[in-house]
């Protein structure tokens, strides 16, 4: 599915601002993730996200993200918040759309609207919601919710690069393939002080261009 | 008809040109048509084949088709309820009763047999059967078979079940992404065998496997005994699937014989073939229906070729026929008809040709016939170009009511000229004669013809006695001029007849005859012409009754002998006496033979008169000789007594019945009697002359004498005609001519008698000329025979000559 990728950009860097501000005590440093997939290629929009003990899991109050659709999609299609996160979904396009959820994580409709709904929808519950335009049916989206201040989406060679503090954490890593029943992917991670961490993770997902 | 030729109607059927026409066109017709048969068969079978076979894959694919169809439209409804939303919201809370309920809802609408919804992974969740974990298996082909076919409609899963086969068709369920599957299954009834049958005019049958009870039919229209006899005749394919070679099965059904299209429907472990049945019978029948449509437009064609060329070769032929037909009267003779033109084609060239045949034929026959009717020498029409220019003429005159004339002539002494100064002269002679005829009539319209050696013929149409009279006064007038012949002068003289029609006669032939008895009668009579009468013609009526008159006179004895008497001119003696006839007629008087001798001549009857006179002189002579006195009687004989080769012998029978010595005959002839046919009577003269009888020329000057004839015959006397004597003694001439005549007849031996003597002085000078005998009125005129004795015993000759200063003859 083609991803207007003037927009996520803006997401990525507010998300790095977030990670960076709330960050407690210890020093940070840099951890690089590549993710594969099981034939050696690059994942994008894989959701990475690093459990730091002691870190908040709850967004600060008033976070906010967006999930836009412009001609007839989700923009962006793939969005990971952290816990309690309000996103907003503008609708850019001139037909309305009627979009739904009916994942665990956050069962939710907006019927039949235009422009940005009045109110966000608040994300307070870890796992994945697919979203879908009842009107549209080719319309989905994925919002991914993690309980940690340090996750990133890959980029087009399946590379994240995240600032968490040294010690040892707990790597999550979920792609849409997982769908909304499947937990992500986890394994630990030991970020050291000086040199930080650099991890290739192989997902069982095929490969999507 | 000669033997060899052939008759049309002879000629058998089978060797006639319309029949071999007929027969070679039709034969190559049928020839050909067998050919393009057997072709057209050749090639309907072919194409009854193609067309089965073509029918049989087009009802695969519109098997197919339905199939396919009926899929898609259960997909279609299936998917509607799959994208509703309060269905998929309802799935996601996990909310089955409201599931089965709405699947229940659903599938009735549709006609499913059941419904079931499965997660995204095929388990079952909801069903509309009790047993809905067994229907998994199903539920997962019906998945399996929608997604490998993803992209394009898919027939969904075509499965059995129990008796029956069930299309399976499943639907994703998508919020957004595929959270499982709505399955329904819908048996393949005698709603798609129907559709089959509507569409393709075949019929399905679906046939399944079961471990127990082995191939079954899941679904036909057949009837139970053609189900039996199918599935009797059924063996499932062995390669798996079946090629399309054996896909194509023969059945023999109640309605003869079928071919078969199979169609593998199920799964490998679970097949399912579809039967489409294909009537043999029907699918060629509309080919049948061409074969027996060709059929009747060969036998159409060939009747109508036949009549063609029937009609055509009778066309041919019977012109042929016609100018066959035509051909044998022209080879008959008969040129009178002309050819019809036959068109303008070969047959047409051929009429052409057979009718310039025929014109030139005609040409050369008429010149032919034209040649036939000319005599070579005067160039005038001969006798019978003369007879036809007659039959025309009387036609006329007979069918216009006027009359035609013949004038006929017989030119006097032709035969001396052509024997004495050669045939040349004597055609020389005709030409002049044919000339001088002709210039006399040259301004009038009549006909001049030569009828015979030495007679002539003029036609005048029209014309009558009158006419006729002048034109032969013309013509003797003509003739009295002296004909100058190779320096020699001929003196030409004629005995004409005349006869018209219908005057005379009244048809051609009668005609003819009837002018040339004139003729005949005016040479005999010597009168120049005559005109013709009916007595001169013995068949004619009057001379029918003279002769029957003639008859009796014989029988009645009305024929009375007269005798004048022969005297010595030396003596004074009664020497004999010329017998002489008269008819003593019983109305008439007495008929002077003038009146019927030459008639007896013409019919014949002379023979009797003749015979007569011979008897009744006979029987005289012998009375006289009885009475002492001793005469010989002579007789006038005619021409047809001299032909008349039995006239000797009856003379002697005669002779010798009297008990009369033939030299006591003496038989008169005249030169002209002599001249009719010398040859025969010459034999004749010879016959007398040998039986001793004398015999005497009669009339002897006024013919046409030939010495040479004169000295061959054996005559003993010369009876010097009556004109010369009648005059001699006033006319020096004449007296010259008997003392001429009396010297030579004396020279070759004979006597000589002259006629005529009517004055003493007569008797005297011919006397003194030596004449030996003298007859005549002076001396007595004729008398009936008894009075001879008594006359003879009275007379007394002249002692003395009387007037002997009067004769101025010299020696």
């Amino acid at each position: 599915m083609s991803k207007p990728l003037t927009s996520w950009p803006t997401a990525l860097c507010l998300a790095l601002i977030g990670a960076v501000s709330l960050a407690s005590g210890a020093p940070a440093a840099p951890v690089v993730i590549t993710v594969l997939d099981a034939g050696g290629q690059p994942v994008a929009n894989a959701a990475v996200s690093i459990e730091v003990t002691g870190a908040r899991a709850q967004a600060a109050a008033g976070t906010q993200a967006e999930m836009g659709q412009r001609f007839r999609a989700f923009v962006p299609s793939v969005l990971v918040v952290q816990t309690g996160t309000a996103v907003n979904f503008p609708n850019f396009d001139t037909v309305r759309h009627h979009i739904y959820s009916f994942s665990a994580a956050k069962p939710f409709e907006i019927k039949l609207y235009s422009g940005t709904p009045a109110s966000p929808v608040v994300f307070d519950k870890p796992g994945t919601a697919i979203l879908g335009c009842n009107i549209h049916d080719r319309m989905a989206g994925f919002i991914h919710v993690v309980s940690t201040p340090y996750f990133a989406l890959s980029d087009k060679i399946g590379q994240v690069a995240l600032d968490v503090p040294a010690g040892e954490h707990t790597l999550q890593i979920w792609h849409p393939g997982l769908g909304d029943k499947q937990p992500p992917e986890r394994q630990p991670i030991k970020v050291a002080a000086s040199s930080g961490a650099r991890l290739t993770v192989r997902v069982g997902v095929a490969h999507q261009p | 008809m000669k033997a060899g030729s052939l008759a049309l109607d002879a000629i058998p059927w089978r060797r006639r040109l319309a029949f071999r026409l007929v027969a070679l066109f039709l034969g190559l017709l049928l020839l050909i048509q067998v050919f393009t048969f057997a072709l057209v068969q050749r090639s309907i079978d072919h194409n009854a084949r193609a067309l089965l076979a073509s029918s049989l894959d087009l009802g695969e694919q519109v098997l197919r088709r339905l199939v396919l169809q009926n899929a898609t439209h259960l997909s279609e409804s299936t998917r509607l309820l799959a994208a509703d939303y309060g269905f998929r919201e309802a799935l996601s809370s996990g909310d089955t009763a409201t599931l089965v309920s709405a699947l229940e809802n659903h599938g009735e609408r549709v006609g499913a047999s059941f419904a079931l919804i499965t997660d995204a992974q095929g388990n079952v969740q909801a069903s509309t059967l009790p047993n809905g974990a067994a229907l998994a298996p199903m539920a997962r082909q019906a998945i399996q078979q929608t997604e490998a076919n993803a992209d394009v409609a898919s027939p969904g899963a075509i499965l059995p079940m129990g008796k029956q086969v069930m299309q399976v068709v499943a639907v994703p369920i998508r919020a957004p992404l595929t959270i499982g599957w709505v399955i329904m299954a819908f048996p393949l009834d005698d709603r798609l065998a129907r559709d089959v049958k509507q569409l393709t005019d075949m019929r399905v049958v679906i046939l399944t496997q079961t471990p127990e009870r082995g191939w079954q039919a899941a679904l036909s229209l057949l009837d139970e005994a053609d189900l039996q006899a199918l599935l009797a005749q059924w063996t499932p394919p062995t390669a798996t699937p079946p090629t399309r070679g054996n896909r194509l099965l023969s059945f023999e059904l109640s309605g003869g014989p079928h071919v078969a299209q199979l169609l593998a429907m199920g799964p490998a472990q679970q097949p399912i073939y579809a039967v489409m049945l294909r009537s043999v019978n029907e699918a060629v029948a509309p080919f049948q229906q061409l074969q027996w449509a060709i059929l009747a437009l060969n036998g159409f064609g060939v009747l109508a070729f036949a009549i063609g060329s029937v009609v055509t070769a009778r066309r041919v032929t019977s012109p042929v026929s016609t100018l066959t037909r035509l051909a044998k009267r022209l080879a008959s003779g008969d040129f009178s008809a002309p050819i019809p033109p036959h068109g303008h084609d070969e047959i047409g060239a051929l009429a052409d040709a057979f009718e310039a045949m025929r014109q030139a034929v005609h040409e050369r026959e008429d010149e032919i016939r034209r040649s036939g009717l000319t005599d070579a020498i005067t160039r005038l029409p001969n006798r019978a170009g003369f007879s036809a220019a007659v039959r025309d003429a009387v036609q006329q005159a007979l069918t216009r009511q006027q009359s035609c004339a013949v004038v006929m002539l017989n030119l006097d002494r032709f035969r001396h000229v052509n024997n004495v100064l050669g045939t040349d002269a004597g055609d020389q002679l005709l030409r002049r004669v044919a000339q001088l005829l002709r210039d006399d009539l040259s301004q009038t319209a009549h006909t001049v013809a030569r009828v015979g050696g030495d007679e002539f013929a003029i036609l005048l149409s029209p014309g009558g006695v009158e006419e006729a009279l002048a034109v032969s006064r013309h013509i003797q007038k003509g003739l009295e001029a002296t004909i100058e012949l190779n320096g020699s002068s001929v003196d030409l003289c004629a005995g004409i007849g005349i006869a018209a029609c219908p005057q005379h006669a009244d048809d051609d032939a009668a005609l003819l005859r009837r002018v040339e008895l004139a003729m005949h009668h005016a040479k005999q009579a010597q009168t120049g012409h005559a005109i013709f009468r009916a007595e001169m013609d013995v068949k004619s009526d009057a001379a029918l009754s003279l002769l029957g008159e003639l008859r009796q006179a014989v029988e009645q004895r009305e024929f009375r002998l007269f005798l004048q008497p022969k005297v010595c001119l030396r003596t004074g003696r009664v020497l004999g006496a010329e017998a002489l006839i008269r008819w003593a007629h019983p109305t008439r008087g007495m008929v002077p033979p003038g009146l019927f001798i030459p008639f007896a001549e013409q019919s014949g009857f002379i023979r009797q008169i003749t015979s007569w006179l011979l008897g009744e002189s006979m029987r005289v002579w012998r009375q006289c000789a009885d009475q002492g006195l001793t005469l010989q009687m002579s007789i006038n004989l005619s021409a047809r007594d001299l032909i008349d080769t039995e006239l000797p012998a009856r003379l002697g029978t005669l002779l010798h019945a009297h008990g009369v010595p033939a030299s006591a005959m003496c038989l008169e002839i005249t030169e002209s009697a002599i001249m009719d046919d010398p040859n025969r009577a010459q034999q004749t003269l010879a016959q007398f002359h040998d039986m001793g009888v004398q015999m005497s020329i009669d009339d002897f000057g006024t013919g046409y004498s030939s010495l040479a004839y004169l000295k061959r015959l054996p005559v003993h006397e010369l009876k010097i005609d009556r004109s010369f004597v009648m005059n001699m003694h006033r006319d020096a001439q004449d007296a010259k001519i008997v003392r001429s005549v009396v010297d030579l007849a004396h020279n070759l031996g004979l006597k000589v008698t002259a006629e005529g003597l009517e004055e003493a002085a007569a008797w005297h000078l011919l006397a003194q000329l030596g004449c030996d005998i003298a007859q005549g009125y002076w001396i007595a005129k004729p008398m009936p025979a008894d009075q001879l004795p008594a006359w003879a015993a009275a007379w007394e000759a002249p002692t003395a000559p009387l007037v002997q200063s009067d004769l101025a003859v010299s020696t």
